[in-house]
């Protein structure tokens, strides 16, 4: 695993990890690169590697599933208030000019 | 760039259509289109300016340049890739009037540091394991009850509305209204990078307050 040579993707460098692992703070950081689908190649293996290990982050992982859940369940269609009146006499014109 | 925000769907009329319909001046058909995009707007408008107020008046602004100015549109873009030109063009005019510097333009988002979670629940440099949980987060049951109830509902729409602006703009339209990445990008002006670093504080927040109140309730 250990090869000082390798460069550090730009994920690893700003989460502050080292080549070979992730640990716990780091995770936390990655971790909407990792939903989005955005991570280079070597830290999605790390994190990977990380949340087979790491049940607790397991858990920070679903509670970050439920978090964006709980998000979405917040859209209101019905909350729209009536169309300006200058709007709608706009509407109005368009109607009669025919 | 096309930008499909609420407007694309097979159960929906075409952009033909609506267009012909918003040259007919036809009530119905703009009411539908305008009820469908309302909320998305007025997330994009808060991106630019300071109040929900003036948001408002900038989505209602949009709608009569849309209105009177249909005859225009020449279908090179997507319909609603014209209308949220306009109301973006709207925004930034309104911005510019209250002298506010734009909130997504060039800031280095990257430079402050707000970490997702509190590093006093990480073990230091003196423990036995440096960087992992001292107090990891526990299981929340499946079904929580606590997080289906109306005020944990609440707790989260408040804690939304805690957001920093551009936190909560961007949270807003990716996971409340699910606007795509590259959609929220082209719409705000933001970079692929600092939209992902203002995502995942906001997410990082409200998963927190989501967490204070399922071990505190």
């Amino acid at each position: 695993m250990d090869n000082p040579g390798r460069p550090r993707d730009r994920h690893l460098a700003a989460a502050g990890a080292g080549a070979d692992e992730v640990t716990c703070q780091q995770f936390v950081e990655l971790i909407t690169d990792y939903f989005e689908g955005t991570l280079e190649p070597r830290t999605l293996t790390l994190v990977e590697e990380h949340l087979v290990m790491c049940d607790w982050c397991v858990t920070y992982t679903e509670h970050m599933r439920a978090t964006i859940d709980l998000i979405a369940e917040l859209k209101e269609p019905d909350l729209v208030p009536e169309p300006a009146e200058h709007v709608l006499a706009a509407l109005r014109a368009r109607r009669e000019a025919r | 760039m096309p930008v499909d925000v609420a407007m694309a769907a097979s159960d929906r009329p075409s952009d033909e259509q609506i267009i012909a319909a918003l040259r007919a001046g036809d009530e119905r058909a703009f009411h539908d289109l305008y009820a469908r995009t309302y909320a998305t707007m007025k997330r994009v408008a808060r991106g630019y300016v300071d109040s929900d107020a003036v948001a408002e008046e900038t989505v209602q602004e949009t709608w009569a340049a849309v209105v009177t100015g249909i005859d225009r549109f020449e279908g090179r873009s997507a319909l609603g890739t014209w209308i949220f030109s306009i109301l973006i063009n709207q925004a930034r005019t309104h911005g510019a009037r209250e002298r506010r510097a734009l909130p997504f333009a060039s800031v280095a988002v990257g430079d402050e540091r707000e970490p997702a979670v509190d590093p006093d629940r990480f073990q230091s440099d003196e423990d036995a394991w440096p960087g992992h949980w001292a107090t990891p987060p526990r299981p929340w049951a499946k079904p929580e009850r606590r997080l289906l109830s109306l005020e944990a509902r609440q707790r989260i729409k408040d804690a939304l509305a805690d957001l920093p602006d551009r936190q909560r703009v961007i949270v807003g339209l990716r996971d409340v209204e699910g606007c795509s990445s590259v959609e929220v990008c082209a719409l705000l002006d933001v970079s692929q990078e600092n939209q992902r670093v203002l995502l995942h504080r906001g997410r990082a927040r409200l998963r927190a307050a989501l967490e204070n109140y399922v071990e505190n309730a």
